[in-house]
């Protein structure tokens, strides 16, 4: 049977994530660009599309931790949140990865200045342990969210995650969204279970728990070793949960860690996320009827960083140039830093070139990316070009 | 209505860890021991920051959530997932200090009063951050002296009174609400059983002494409970349903503040001017809650 499609924004692919995912337990607290998901979901609890305890909370904080808690008690949860609301769940985002609680958050990027969106929301939470995905339409919004309740649940992860969307663009944006069928979904989705005995009468289980949870007699920082270890072990399981849904429902995002678009005799290339990668797609077939070998890599997990996939990536090229939406002021910006470390082993490695663009909602537009390339395919050349931190 | 419960109906198995983490004389662990024995094989915990985790008891199941601020979302996500799981034969306890129901916690308190979340909330109430070294919480007491309201020159301890937090949570209506003692027992496992075989929002709040804190010896904690509820310092009632209001236990005649005031070493410095303050604030609020005795309570 084909799929549905419906036109619709990508706000509402994420009430389908919630729908067809079956999460039982859902709390949220609205905030612009996000707060049209309360919305959506309400509405389909309140028509019986959705069956799930809806607890509208009185602020974020709330909202995070008891999803938190009701997936540690069993039931799939579910939050959703943007930009400051991100940065009043920090604290118990902290405890759901401790207790390794594999909740699902949406996340639509707005940044921590103004309204607008970037990714500074989002970065502030890089050392929650949290795995993070990011989406650059609707499509990819409504499929992410079904793989990350999967990967997340694995046995071998058991991590909390965010899939991200820029806020306002994909929000708000209407675009064909094909549904996928709720059968389908089942078969992929197995049902929740958890891994903390919080029942009434489960004895030693319980007080076993508990002492792991306060490290009693166990080396102190070995809970970062498993969790550390879980964020490895997930680079594996998102390239197979990838591979799976592109096989039942047809579509994949590059192999789940990153995408190469046109790389093939590419000298140069330019990395980015999210929206900014649509409009990097559009530069790329520009640059390249011109003749300019620059291709593009679209980054789709950032935590855990895909390293090993820049390790290889690293020697294919001469130059990257590295677009980030987001710094992290006084070091620079997220991705930069990290390809960089990805690739320092390496004995051939690219040059790298540091661009910031769409900060605080600054427009992006296909001859900005156009001229990021440019100057990186200079790069790649041997020219010396400056400055290499840019602000686009 | 709460009816009081003998002692020895108690269940004799214990649950919190004999050689446990608190302090000698810790009214807190007792809190903490009564309300295990009563809720039995039925109590689920959410544990945040506070004394409470040094109590010990790793018997029932319990999660920590290292989030001070947050037993009311906690608590609301266990209440939420078991309500789904089939499973309301498990209640949904949180045993936090003043702080974390008064100050940080009270936000999600508030929140979780006004769902009406089914979940049990004992604050057990030793009128300070006791955990962090006894800093002021709005739970402590006109005049006390606690590590960030020094005697000095210019201070006399703390300036402001206590928050009424027991009248706050009453006000959202919620099914139960009570003051408890850790010198009336009876009174309180009564309590207990009243709020274990109702549903919905329910808080009680217990003057449970902290012998460091307040600085008298560990053997007069109880003591000094009980002349707390003698000198109408902690009045002991409960309203049900945000309307009910009944006094559970009524002194024939209030002792003077002054007596109870003398036992602790953070009222060591108060003057006969203040203790008259303070005498005046408890009779005028105890007359206040005479008159509605058996009345509506707003
Ligand atoms: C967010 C946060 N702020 C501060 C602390 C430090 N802290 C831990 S317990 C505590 C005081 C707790 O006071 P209360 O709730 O009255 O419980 P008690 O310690 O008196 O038992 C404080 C300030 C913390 N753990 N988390
Ligand atoms: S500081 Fe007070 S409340 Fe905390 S364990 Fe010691 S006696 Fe109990
Ligand atoms: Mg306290």
């Amino acid at each position: 049977m084909p799929e549905k499609f419906e036109v619709m924004v990508g706000n509402k692919a994420v009430a389908h994530v919630v729908r067809l995912a079956r999460a039982r337990f859902i709390s949220a607290f609205p905030i612009t660009p996000q707060t049209t998901i309360v919305q959506y979901i309400a509405d389909m609890v309140a028509n019986g599309e959705i069956d799930a305890e809806y607890v509208t909370t009185e602020g974020e904080l709330t909202a995070q931790a008891s999803a938190f808690t009701a997936g540690a008690a069993g039931v799939r949860a579910f939050t959703a949140t943007a930009g400051p609301g991100l940065l009043y769940m920090h604290h118990p985002m902290l405890a759901t990865r401790n207790n390794r609680v594999p909740l699902v958050m949406a996340l639509m990027h707005r940044g921590v200045k103004g309204m607008d969106p970037d990714q500074t929301d989002m970065m502030a939470q890089r050392e929650t342990g949290w795995m993070m995905m990011e989406c650059e339409s609707g499509q990819e919004i409504l499929d992410t969210g079904l793989m990350a309740y999967k990967i997340a649940e694995d046995e071998r992860v058991r991590l909390p995650v965010i899939f991200a969307g820029d806020g306002y663009i994909l929000s708000y944006t209407d675009e064909p969204i094909n549904i996928p069928d709720e059968a389908k979904v089942d078969a992929f989705l197995p049902p929740y279970k958890t891994t903390i005995p919080l029942l009434p009468n489960q004895g030693p289980e319980s007080k076993a728990y508990q002492m792991k949870a306060w490290s009693v007699g166990r080396d102190p920082q070995a809970s970062f070793q498993d969790d550390q270890q879980a964020m490895e072990n997930a680079k594996k399981v998102i390239k197979e949960v990838n591979a799976e849904y592109k096989k039942m429902f047809g579509r994949g995002y590059g192999n789940g860690l990153v995408e190469e678009y046109k790389t093939k005799d590419a000298e140069a290339v330019i990395v980015a996320m999210g929206t900014i990668a649509s409009t990097g797609r559009v530069a790329i077939d520009r640059l390249q009827a011109e003749g300019k070998k620059v291709g593009l890599i679209k980054l789709k997990t950032i935590k855990p960083f895909p390293a090993e996939e820049f390790e290889k990536l690293g020697p294919k090229f001469k130059a990257m140039g590295i677009i980030d939406r987001n710094i992290s002021i006084g070091s620079g910006g997220w991705t930069f830093g990290e390809i960089r470390n990805a690739m320092y082993e390496l004995d051939e490695r690219p040059k790298t070139l540091q661009f910031h663009a769409g900060l605080n909602g600054k427009e992006v537009r296909v001859q900005d990316i156009m001229k990021i390339g440019e100057k990186t395919l200079k790069a790649a050349g041997g020219a010396k070009v400056a400055p290499l931190v840019e602000w686009v | 209505m709460s009816k009081p419960v003998p002692l020895v109906k108690l269940d004799e198995k214990e649950y919190i860890a004999a050689a446990n983490q608190s302090c000698q004389g810790c009214t807190g662990a007792s809190v903490a021991r009564i309300v295990a024995k009563v809720l039995k094989d039925k109590m689920v915990r959410q544990e945040v920051a506070c004394c409470g985790p040094a109590f010990g008891n790793l018997e029932q199941p319990s999660i920590y959530g290292e989030v001070f601020e947050g037993a009311g979302a906690m608590s609301t996500g266990l209440a939420h997932a078991f309500k789904r799981m089939n499973r309301e034969d498990a209640i949904v306890t949180t045993i936090v200090g003043d702080g974390g129901t008064t100050d940080i916690g009270f936000q999600g308190l508030s929140g979780a009063a006004e769902r009406n979340e089914n979940v049990l909330w004992i604050c057990y109430d030793n009128e300070a951050y006791m955990n962090t070294g006894g800093q002021r919480s709005s739970a402590t007491s006109k005049y006390a002296e606690t590590t960030t309201t020094p005697v000095g020159e210019f201070s006399r301890g703390k300036k402001e009174r206590k928050k009424n937090v027991a009248a706050m949570v009453a006000l959202h209506r919620v099914p139960y609400m009570a003051t408890a003692s850790i010198a009336y027992p009876e009174d309180f496992i009564g309590k207990l059983e009243y709020a274990k075989n109702i549903k919905g929002f329910r808080f009680i709040q217990i003057s449970a002494p902290c012998p460091t804190g307040w600085r008298f010896e560990p053997q007069y904690a109880v003591k000094i409970a009980k002349e707390m509820v003698l000198s109408g310092m902690w009045p002991l009632y409960e309203v049900i349903n945000g309307e009910g209001f009944r006094i559970t236990y009524k002194p024939k005649e209030l002792k003077p503040v002054k007596d109870v005031l003398k036992m602790q070493g953070r009222f060591r410095h108060i003057t006969e001017d203040e203790i008259k303050d303070t005498q005046d604030d408890v009779t005028a609020y105890w007359n206040r809650l005479i008159a509605k005795d058996g009345k509506e309570f707003f």
